[in-house]
């Protein structure tokens, strides 16, 4: 078997170009779309294209762009949105009171139940992965 | 009322997020970017078990599942 390359490479692929990648995800979401929440068609999809971004991920077969050693000081400021959005939704599952206080999921539910609106934010989720896949 | 507040507050912090995005892609900007703290983040290993790629793949992961199947 072919040893993953090692981290921090950058790896070229026949299929790694916006040509290819672009209209898979596109397809992919389109069909995401589809399924909506709860259903077992939704489930397996999530859980094999993220199984399978996982591997990709985790092997390194997709390539990785080289990673800071160190930050600038500067990533501190990250902290303050990452901070209010974890502290706000925790907050709001805590009290349980999902009407009054509703978590971002919740909010998002009704944007979600439109067919593009849910094929666009899952293209969203697949362009993310991709590029967390490979970092 | 506390529904609308609530909301809003998840607005102001999505606002954040982007203002700190656009912030970091300044030129000779100081403020790394969410790909670099992504980068960072996913590089720590314990031993040679891959934590950061782990914890940062998972939470998409997650995240995915939550908005779409669960």
């Amino acid at each position: 078997m072919e040893p993953p390359p090692p981290a921090s490479v950058e790896v070229a692929h026949s299929w790694d170009r916006p040509l290819v990648v672009v209209p898979l995800f596109a397809l992919v979401a389109l069909v995401g779309g589809l399924f909506e929440s709860f259903t077992l068609s939704a489930n397996l999809l999530v859980l094999a294209v993220g199984g399978a971004f996982m591997w990709l991920g985790l092997t390194g077969r997709a390539g990785r762009r080289p990673a800071p050693r160190r930050l600038d000081p500067g990533a501190v400021w990250w902290l303050l949105p990452v901070l209010a959005l974890s502290v706000l939704e925790l907050a709001t599952f805590l009290r349980q009171s999902f009407e009054d206080y509703p978590t971002l999921s919740l909010i998002a539910d009704p944007f979600l139940e439109g067919y593009l609106a849910r094929s666009a934010a899952f293209f969203a989720w697949l362009a993310g992965f991709w590029v967390l896949v490979r970092r | 009322m506390i529904r609308f507040v609530v909301i809003g507050l998840f607005l102001l912090a999505g606002l954040a997020f982007l203002l700190v995005a656009w912030l970091s892609r300044r030129e000779n900007s100081s403020i790394p970017t969410l790909g670099d703290i992504s980068g960072f983040v996913m590089g720590y290993q314990v031993g040679r078990v891959p934590v950061g790629r782990v914890a940062v793949l998972g939470f998409w992961w997650w995240a995915g599942w939550h908005f779409f199947a669960r």
